[in-house]
């Protein structure tokens, strides 16, 4: 019963988390929409694994801590640096000369 | 270029080999838990991605240089059908873990499928990070006027 009302305010909060990313009106508040609904995949995960008796989801939603945390940390550098790698995206003269 | 993220450069730093960690136990205990050899070969190369992320493509491949990274590929997939070749070496059919120990099959039958997942990690992990290097050795194209 516990884990069933927790899934449900989980599931609630997605929703609303889904609003924001959809509604942002900046970039940023979009990046930290996807990292919040990352987490709380994360703690959904692991309350379904115990709602149906099955505690080794939790190795499932450590997975996901990591994957969300590495694509996070992506997106934001690359929308900072505007490059994934060592090197700097060419100015349009060092690309065409012109 | 992220020399100033001093947090970022720490929490990495720490993070990187526990997450290494965490994929040699997905890759090992994956016969009891959740898990096998692609998912912890796409952990251990996400380890080596967020390094080459916040440390630079140059230090990464200082770790692991792009010609080992080709030659785990291969001997990734060198591991698996060694197993099956090895196996029909010994009188049964390819892939027929019985081979492996025919005195004891429940034990060959282990270790088989413990090496299989263990060349498929080997493989996956090789893919991953030469999709990264291929990705980020690049130089972008887009210039910033046109953002």
């Amino acid at each position: 019963m516990m884990f069933a009302v927790a899934a449900i305010a989980l599931f609630a909060s997605m929703i609303l988390v889904m609003i924001r990313l959809f509604a942002g009106p900046t970039l940023y508040d979009r990046v930290i929409a996807v990292n919040v609904f990352g987490t709380y995949t994360v703690l959904f995960i692991g309350v379904v694994g115990f709602l149906a008796g099955r505690p080794d989801f939790l190795d499932i939603a450590l997975l996901y801590a990591i994957i969300n945390f590495v694509g996070t940390i992506a997106v934001l550098k690359y929308f900072r640096y505007r490059a994934i790698g060592d090197l700097r995206p060419l100015t349009r003269k060092e690309e065409t000369g012109l | 270029m992220m020399q100033h993220h001093l947090i970022l450069r720490v929490v990495v730093k720490i993070l990187a080999p526990a997450i290494i960690l965490f994929g040699l136990y997905v890759q090992f205990h994956g016969d009891y838990s959740p898990g096998g050899g692609f998912q912890a070969g796409v952990i251990i190369a996400a380890a080596f991605i967020i390094y080459g992320i916040v440390f630079g493509l140059k230090q990464a491949q200082q770790v692991l240089p792009g010609w080992v990274v080709h030659k785990l590929i291969a001997l990734g997939v060198l591991i698996y059908a060694g197993t099956g070749i090895y196996s029909m070496m010994a009188g049964y059919t390819f892939l027929d873990y019985d081979g492996l120990s025919p005195a004891y099959p429940t034990g060959g039958q282990h270790n088989g499928i413990l090496l299989v997942e263990f060349g498929v990690g080997v493989t996956v992990t090789g893919a991953m990070v030469t999709i990264y290097y291929a990705f980020a050795g690049r130089p972008p194209r887009i210039s910033d006027e046109e953002w």
